[in-house]
């Protein structure tokens, strides 16, 4: 495994407070069917990337509506797009299109 | 005789604005190719290639062969206008050289012909041209006229809808339909006031003559003139601008295609050539399930190409399409038009990073050994009964196998292509390949379409054979290595986008099923076959969406009265499955389901 | 005197029948299976006190059974209704006064969600199947064994989009508590797992079962719902899940799975809605005239409505909606509003 200097899981709070949800307001309104979005864990059990190496696309997307964006470019980086997770999900939700959202709203990050 | 008067100055003014904007379009776009595609015009130019070039410009961009063939009304249109105009110029050329003798004449000599050359004042008088330019004129008109037509009840020229135009398109088609009115009074006014024209502009003249007074008619003149000369004018300046452009565009597209140039995964000059040649004729918009079936009206091909053009396409346009080919199927140009999209998306999207996907190294999870190699594909992987079926038929046929993505594998690419991140995808393709290659196969198979397209476009397989496993299965019963019992069961079957018009395998499936029972065809098949809905390509619409559209399919599939519905593509198995009443099912499961002996 | 039908004769219809004919009124109960009691019959014991379905089914046949102004026709299949007439699959019509709707609901095609592998891999069974084998007294593998690992999956067929189920079926979470700690007392030296993605203890006694089963049981309950199942090399089931509690994925080797499947609309209650005028919800389960002081009747007046015929019910409800159908034809035969065409039984 190559660290490459960051991590998604850091043992530390999330302050909504000091969290700004700017972005994930946006990303919200442009895929309202994310908040939806149950946490089976279907997407990640499935995953053709999460199962070669560490990503899990739950844990991001459930992040950054947290608005904990730091990593989470780089993380949906991971993703073949395969589309694999869009075909399990019991919700329903476009999680190709979730991908390439994130990664288009949080280049920055 | 010097060929001027004033109120040529707007054609003029106009017809060289146009020439100049058309050879700087020209000249940048064919200065701009890359190397390589020069090498392809200098390799062609000399070849047999130029003659077939000249041929299909005959055929389509003064015919319109192919226009005919989605409704022969509208292509009378496109031709009456094309090939009428194209032959109002060459038999007025020829009439100037009858009068004349071969000399120069500047251009306005040879339009305003007429003017110039009132019958009175002529010796040698030659009937002939005055009938055949009205016979042309006329059919001009009546291209006009159904334009017009076409605008206001679209549905009788077999379009549902029309395309929805910008500004200078609607100025350029303004101008258009003045034009040859226009012409037609003007040279109505001369011939009452100085004799000529034949049964259409003399005829006219004659009624006119009769009619109106000879004052009237004089002052009427002049301004018949401008008014017509205005029209062309300002139909040349805004055609460079406009949807127009593909009256001259299509032409050096032709003969560059046949040169083998041809859209690739980013973008280069010669796309300029196919997304200027888009006349916006609007044949694209039906064929479209986005708007059938989810009343979708501006992300189709013709809205993608003009907004690409005008430089203001956005990436919700862009997404929003299931390259289902339906479209391309129909294009009368030929634009290969998923092709662009897919480098228009690469060129919003596509972020090199050489990091990216590092932690493929070293992975191989692949089963078994054997000459054959089998890909089933990540959506296959959901489909566990065509992993059955597959695991029966190579038993059956005593082949052993190995099983390159059993315990999952590593994607394709394909899908990250069609989304636009080329670079990323060049990553997979090389592991997979280095994958394939290691394990020393000499035939790989695959139940995904969508594989299927990737392995054999992208990935030089020099030395191993790529088959679908329709292709595979039939193979086998062909050499008599797999018997299957035929019995009374009904199928019907759904041609999988990437497969069918992906790939052009349409047969081997059908022929397949036709060993194991008796197949009904849907409404829309083969080449015209529905997408399901659920293509990758699509990531702009939602759940909803796509299931509107799969129950759609499903319910054409099942109206057909079959037992089952038979596909070969995992994705639109799972889309069909979500509206069918009646069974559905892989290929492979049918064949394994009616194994012989 | 006034006859009422009552389609459907599992145990909301039985229920509903015994009760009217209480109330002094001729009931039909319409039933296409060969014999009353509705999925019922097939079930072995009942969440969450254990009591026997037998137990249930017995007093209600005795009930029916003690009236002699109850008919039951099984084998019969309504096709259509109107508060006066009942038309049969068949042609024959039925004339009566008033008519309760308790045809109940259809058990999920376990097949249709394929990456589970029912119908494909001898050991994914569902809860209806293990049921019967609780009936048969064979629980066992599809050879005979005994399993040592057995996972549940719940949610099967219900809150899923993409087999266009929606609701929940409210009832599997507690029978899939039920059956593990069940499948505990058979095998007591198995594991046992459930996958879950939320447990939804509704009812008296349901929270404190589900404790038994993670306490005394030692029941694993892992929160996470199962992508794909596929065979292993020494033909136990590999599933694959994530762990969304730890946040990774999850592998593990059994030998029984059993799917936990949701109750989904009959395709009969489309022909309600189109023929009959009855509202239907998007779940496709029947609509009530409301959701509280009207919700055993349709809107429809003389059309009534008993048990899962209106949404996932499970059986103490199903009972307690025949009783409340049948007070409510009662009183709407009471206030006049029935046909004209028969007089006032005394």
């Amino acid at each position: 495994m190559i660290n490459f200097g960051y991590s998604i899981n850091k043992p530390r709070v999330i302050d909504i407070d000091r969290n700004n949800l700017h972005k994930s307001n946006e990303i919200l309104r442009e895929m309202p069917e994310l908040q939806t979005c149950i946490g089976c864990g279907s997407c990640t059990a499935t995953c053709t990337a999460g199962n070669l190496t560490e990503f899990n696309f739950r844990k991001v997307h459930t992040l950054v509506r947290r608005g904990e964006y730091q990593g989470a470019y780089e993380e949906m980086n991971k993703c073949m797009l395969c589309g694999k997770c869009r075909l399990v999900c019991p919700r329903g939700i476009n999680t190709r299109g979730v991908v390439m959202l994130i990664k288009r709203k949080l280049g920055d990050f | 005789m010097s060929f001027y008067a004033d109120f040529c100055i707007p054609f003029i003014v106009g017809a060289t604005v146009m020439f100049a904007v058309i050879a700087i379009k020209y000249v940048t776009w064919l200065r701009r190719l890359p190397k390589s595609d020069l090498m392809l015009i200098a390799k062609g130019i000399a070849t047999p290639r130029t003659l077939g070039a000249v041929w299909e410009v005959v055929r389509e961009s003064l015919l319109h062969r192919r226009i005919f063939r989605v409704n022969p009304l509208l292509g009378y249109m496109h031709m009456s206008l094309a090939f009428g105009w194209f032959l109002l110029i060459v038999v007025g050329w020829i009439e100037t050289v009858a009068y004349l003798g071969l000399r120069w004449v500047p251009l306005q000599g040879h339009v305003f012909f007429k003017y110039f050359m009132p019958m009175n004042g002529i010796t040698g008088h030659k009937p002939l041209f005055d009938l055949v330019m009205d016979l042309l004129l006329l059919f001009v008109l009546s291209g006009v006229a159904l334009a017009w037509f076409k605008r206001f009840r679209s549905r009788s020229l077999g379009m549902k809808r029309t395309t929805k135009h910008v500004l200078f398109d609607r100025v350029a088609l303004s101008a258009l339909w003045f034009i040859f009115p226009a012409r037609l009074v003007a040279e109505s006014i001369t011939s009452a006031l100085y004799g000529g024209g034949s049964f259409l502009t003399g005829g006219i003249g004659a009624g006119l003559a009769a009619a109106v007074p000879p004052e009237a008619l004089a002052m009427a003149y002049e301004p018949a003139w401008w008014f017509y000369s205005c029209a062309l004018g300002v139909f040349f300046v805004a055609m460079p601008f406009s949807r127009y452009m593909h009256i001259f565009t299509e032409i050096p597209l032709i003969f560059l295609r046949y040169y083998g140039l041809r859209p690739e995964d980013k973008e280069k000059s010669y796309d300029n050539f196919e997304l200027q040649a888009c006349s916006r004729c609007g044949i694209c918009i039906d064929p479209c399930q986005l708007q059938s079936q989810l009343g979708i009206n501006d992300v189709q091909s013709v809205y993608f190409l003009r907004d690409r053009r005008y430089a203001m396409l956005q990436q919700k346009i862009a997404n929003n399409c299931l390259m289902c080919g339906r479209c391309e199927q129909v294009c009368p140009v030929g634009i290969n038009l998923n092709t662009l999209r897919l480098n228009s998306r690469a060129t919003m999207r596509n972020i090199p990073n050489e990091r990216r996907y590092n932690y493929l190294g070293g992975l191989d999870r692949s089963q078994g050994e054997g000459r054959v190699g089998y890909f089933a594909g990540c959506m296959t992987l959901l489909t566990p009964k065509t992993l059955t079926a597959m695991q029966r038929i190579f038993d059956a046929a005593r082949e052993p196998v190995w099983w390159a993505d059993k315990e999952g594998g590593v994607c394709c690419g394909r899908p990250l292509k069609l989304s636009g991140e080329v670079d990323s995808a060049q990553k997979m393709i090389d592991y997979n390949k280095e994958l394939f290659r290691r394990h020393g196969i000499t035939t790989l198979v695959t139940s995904c379409p969508i594989c299927l397209r990737v392995f054999r476009e992208e990935y030089n397989l020099e030395g191993i054979e790529v088959l679908h496993h329709s292709e595979y299965i039939l193979r086998l019963m062909r050499q008599g290595r797999l018997s299957v019992k035929y019995s009374a069961a009904t199928f019907t079957y759904h041609d999988p986008c990437e497969l069918g018009r992906g790939s052009g395998i349409y047969d081997q499936p059908r022929a397949v099923i036709e060993a194991v029972g008796q197949l009904l065809e849907p409404a829309h098949t083969r080449e015209d076959a529905l997408c399901c809905g659920s293509s990758v390509a699509n990531t702009a619409i939602n759940d909803a969406q796509q299931l509107t559209i799969a129950r759609g399919v499903a319910q054409e599939l099942d109206e057909t009265g079959a037992e089952t519905v038979v596909t070969s593509c995992p994705l639109c198995k799972k889309a069909i499955m979500r509206g069918a009443t009646h069974r559905v099912a892989d290929l492979s499961e049918i064949v394994a389901e009616n194994l012989g002996r | 005197m006034k006859h009422v039908i009552v389609i459907g004769g599992g145990i909301a219809g039985m229920q509903c029948a015994a009760e009217l004919a209480r109330g002094g009124v001729r009931v039909t109960i319409l039933e296409k299976q060969s014999d009353t009691g509705g999925k019922l019959r097939n079930w072995h014991k009942l969440f969450p006190s254990l009591t026997p379905a037998e137990e249930v089914l017995g007093g209600l046949n005795h009930a029916l059974k003690r009236s002699s102004e109850i008919e039951v026709r099984t084998g019969c299949e309504a096709a259509g209704v109107t508060p006066q007439r009942v038309t049969l699959a068949t042609g024959e019509e039925l004339e009566c006064d008033a008519v309760v709707v308790a045809t109940g609901f259809t058990l999920f095609d376990a097949r249709i969600k394929e990456e589970y592998g029912y119908g494909i891999y001898d050991n994914v069974i569902t809860s209806a199947d293990l049921e019967q084998m609780f009936n048969s007294g064979t629980v066992s593998m599809a050879g005979g064994g005994v399993p040592r690992r057995i996972a549940f999956l719940h949610c099967v067929g219900s809150r899923d989009e993409k087999v266009c189920q929606r609701h929940c079926s409210k009832v599997c979470c507690v029978t899939g508590v039920k059956q593990a700690m069940e499948m505990k007392e058979l095998f007591p030296s198995a594991d046992i797992f459930n996958f879950y993605m939320d447990i939804r203890m509704f009812g008296p006694g349901y929270e404190e079962m589900y404790r038994e089963a993670q306490q005394r049981c030692n029941i694993h309950f892992v929160r996470g719902r199962i992508s794909e199942v596929s065979p292993m090399i020494d033909g136990r089931l590999q599933i694959k899940a994530e762990d969304t509690l730890t946040g990774r994925p999850l592998k593990i080797g059994v030998d029984m799975l059993v799917l936990l499947i949701g109750m989904r609309a009959n395709d009969m209650n489309t022909v309600l809605e189109e023929r009959c005028g009855l509202k239907r919800q998007p779940s496709g389960f029947m609509q009530p005239r409301d959701q509280f002081l009207h919700n055993t009747e349709s809107n429809v007046p003389g059309i009534f409505y008993a048990g899962a015929v209106t949404a996932p019910k499970s059986v103490g409800e199903s009972l307690n909606e025949g009783t409340a159908a049948a007070r409510g034809v009662l009183d709407y035969l009471a206030a006049g509003e029935g046909s004209n065409k028969l007089t006032v039984a005394g």
